[in-house]
């Protein structure tokens, strides 16, 4: 139980790691808080994706244009919200030696399959990306 | 459990499993009790082949990690564009290997 927390901590450490270095990169490469493309999507189809523009909404976030952040990609206040509290839940659960957030996380996946939560979720997620393709990320 | 029975399981269900698991389920079937063996023929196992199809055509959604259960994953994925293209490509490698080892957690749920 103890491994696959560890486990766990450190895929989601990683990847939340990885945002910030994204996060910087996307702050310090563009002042303006310009393109910044990685979307596999995006380069094939050339159709933003359901989460496309969230690192401008994020930086955006970032400088405080509340309003702008909702306007680019509503999902760039889950994705800050998960990239800085996250590390701190990590920390936490680490120096108290509990697992609150493992615990946290299996709770969430089992609320996320069921349909009645899983089914508006998805067609939310559907029309944000109808959305994203109208405002032409 | 017969042996006939249990080889008749392992050969239309090898394929859902890691090779060096086959073993050990095989010895755990025989020693189970014959009463369970309608439960554990008629369990559905994610097909590696088909998560491996969805993860090259909608891996960057996440949707490869939904199907076979892992939604926590699945959610990242689909908040990053999987994971910047990178996670995306990384998971069609890993996807066959993540279903075995979900189907091996399904069996194991009966076979202890």
């Amino acid at each position: 139980m103890i491994t696959e927390r560890n486990r766990l901590y450190f895929f989601l450490f990683l990847l939340c790691l990885g945002g910030v270095a994204w996060l910087y990169r996307g702050i310090s490469s563009s002042p303006g808080g310009g393109p910044v493309e990685a979307c596999l999507i995006k380069h094939t189809i050339k159709v933003p994706c359901p989460s496309c523009g969230s690192t401008r909404s994020v930086i955006a976030l970032t400088k405080g244009n509340f309003i702008e952040a909702l306007k680019i990609n509503p999902l760039g206040y889950l994705v800050a919200a998960i990239v800085f509290l996250t590390p701190l839940w990590i920390i936490i659960d680490f120096t108290t030696n509990r697992k609150t957030l493992f615990l946290f996380y299996r709770k969430a996946e089992t609320f996320l399959k069921r349909p009645r939560y899983a089914i508006p979720l998805v067609i939310l997620m559907l029309m944000n990306w109808v959305w994203n393709i109208s405002k032409g990320l | 459990m017969d042996a006939q029975k249990v080889d008749m399981f392992i050969m239309s269900n090898g394929k859902f499993f890691e090779s060096h698991q086959i073993m050990g389920i095989r010895e755990r079937l025989l020693a189970m009790d014959d009463s369970k063996w309608v439960m554990i023929s008629t369990i559905q196992f994610k097909d590696p082949t088909v998560s491996l199809i969805v993860s090259i055509l909608a891996g960057s959604l996440g949707i490869d990690r939904f199907i076979i259960g892992d939604t926590g994953l699945g959610v990242g994925k689909l908040l990053t564009c999987g994971g910047l293209g990178i996670w995306a490509i990384i998971d069609w490698f890993l996807i066959q290997g993540a279903t075995r080892e979900k189907n091996m957690e399904k069996i194991q749920q009966f076979l202890y």
